[in-house]
């Protein structure tokens, strides 16, 4: 008797979530990532997604899509790997391996520099919903550079 | 351990970190309709952008340096202590032939704030600079300056302060700071920072689009030897295959860039460097008597990637003696002779000129 007066008080309670997620937020907060974002110099569009359980983020936008010399889409052609210099830079992962590590960070991660073909560790900081800090470092995260992305939306929504 | 020994092994470990861009997924869906991504906005409509501080195909950047630099033989002239008008000839009391003039060079450029909308570095250098002199004449009024760079040489250590910050996605200002201790002490005996040194740039600046950046300024500079206020022009630009390109920042050093691809590069131009030495045994006084070392030093120089982010260079060139002029500071404090001040100088001496050669290794930035 008094084990079900226990339940029926405590049921109510129990439903309760203190903060309810918002309709868009996504199941997993690590998800937050997944869209399509800019980096500051505005040359790009960088495409984030989920392959199992890490974050990759690929060119699905250049402001410049053709070789200005050859007139010919653009490739990797500053890649270290022979092999790679004809794989085209629109659909490239630039981002690879990141795992959401904690609130509003994923690292373990690197970063791809199609201009040098340099590629770098990196940790991805969410400032808010629609801003990123992209942190490329060498070695240690002092000897680095953070650029700023900005998600993009379809217009009007 | 020598710092040298640690900037090298720093740089080794970072080398390490290197990573080969390779795929250990299946490649990217290429049914996807990339139109889709033409037509987007920015989330976030407050969201600004900035220029950046570089442009395409540019010398890449240097965190850590480590070099060696060796000058060939060459004939030093040197003056007794007076006051010499700035037009006259004076006396040569002091002749001998340098064999050797050269040492280690140590630079760290750590950037604090490193973001979109600031970019904030601090700096440190180290320049030992030492000399093999076989004297040939001595006169009895000779002030024995060639004794005390045979014995002594000369240092510079120094901080410096950077920032860039872009106004817009076009315009950015820079601003430099620079407080060098340069003389002839060693470090385990330093000299007063009574006689630091400072040097400040500030340069407006535009950037039309990726590859062409120039900017506009002022800067009180030692790079002849002595203090002077000059103008400051920077230009880089990028040819649109990327294959040549322009890194000015006049008149302290103008290049012309040929890329052979992003990991090997060819500099040709010329820097103008100097500093202002302080002599401890020749001051007396009070005052400060202060060699005004200014080189131009026309040079070719080979940039390549060795390993990862770690980067040797190779320079040969010639030269040139700008200054080994002289000064006696009252106080020890500084005074601007400019092109047309009229202050005599404490010592007027001269350097032939004289092949050289520098190699660095460096560690380079994102």
């Amino acid at each position: 008797m008094m084990r079900s007066l226990t339940l029926t008080l405590l049921l109510p309670l129990l439903l309760i979530q203190p903060f309810p997620p918002s309709p868009n937020a996504p199941a997993n907060e690590g998800d937050n990532l997944i869209g399509v974002w800019e980096p500051s110099n505005g040359r790009a569009r960088v495409k984030v997604e989920k392959i199992g359980a890490k974050y990759y983020g690929k060119i699905v936008w250049l402001r410049e899509p053709n070789d200005p010399v050859t007139g010919a889409p653009k490739v990797d052609k500053n890649n270290p790997d022979e092999a790679l210099r004809s794989t085209p830079l629109r659909g490239y992962r630039i981002l690879k391996d990141f795992v959401h590590t904690g609130k509003n960070e994923w690292s373990e991660g690197t970063i791809y520099d199609p201009e040098n073909g340099s590629t770098y560790s990196c940790v991805i900081t969410m400032k808010d919903d629609n801003t990123l800090d992209i942190r490329g470092y060498i070695g240690v995260k002092a000897l680095g550079r953070t650029d700023v992305w900005k998600r993009l939306q379809t217009k009007g929504q | 351990m020598h710092a040298h020994h640690i900037l090298l092994l720093l740089m080794l470990v970072f080398a390490s970190t290197l990573h080969a861009q390779q795929d250990t997924l299946p490649a990217p869906n290429d049914e996807e309709d990339y139109s889709q991504y033409d037509d987007l906005d920015f989330a976030d409509q407050k969201a600004r952008g900035f220029c950046s501080q570089k442009i395409f195909g540019q010398s890449p950047m240097r965190f850590i340096s480590v070099m060696w630099d060796a000058q060939g033989p060459y004939d030093l002239r040197l003056s007794p202590i007076g006051e010499w008008p700035v037009d006259a000839d004076a006396p040569v009391a002091e002749e001998g032939r340098a064999t050797y003039t050269g040492g280690l060079r140590l630079m760290a450029n750590i950037p604090v704030v490193s973001r979109n909308n600031i970019i904030w570095q601090l700096g440190a250098t180290y320049w030992d600079t030492r000399y093999s002199i076989s004297p040939t004449s001595t006169m009895q009024d000779a002030a024995g300056l060639m004794p005390i760079l045979a014995g002594r040489g000369l240092r510079t250590t120094g901080l410096n302060t950077t920032i860039f910050k872009p106004l817009n996605e076009t315009h950015f200002l820079i601003f430099q700071g620079i407080a060098d201790l340069s003389g002839d002490y060693f470090l385990d005996d330093m000299q007063s920072l009574q006689y630091l040194r400072y040097g400040v740039a500030l340069v407006w600046g535009k950037r039309p689009h990726d590859r062409l950046q120039w900017g506009v300024g002022l800067s009180r500079t030692y790079r002849a030897g002595a203090i002077n206020y000059l103008p400051v022009v920077q230009y880089n630009y990028t040819s649109a295959d990327r294959r040549w390109g322009l890194e000015f920042l006049l008149p302290a050093r103008a290049h012309y860039r040929r890329t052979f691809n992003p990991r090997s590069l060819l500099l040709a131009g010329y820097e103008l460097e100097g500093q202002s030495y302080r002599i401890a045994e020749l001051s007396t006084n009070g005052n400060s008597l202060e060699v005004r070392r200014g080189e131009l030093r026309l040079r070719l120089e080979h940039q390549r990637q060795l390993v990862g982010f770690v980067w040797l260079s190779m320079q040969a060139g010639y030269r040139y003696d700008w200054s080994f002029d002289a000064d006696e500071l009252p106080g020890g404090r500084d005074f601007f002779r400019g092109i047309f001040g009229s202050q005599p100088f404490a010592m007027l001496n001269n350097l032939g000129g004289a092949l050289y050669g520098q190699v660095g290794v460096h560690l380079v930035s994102p």
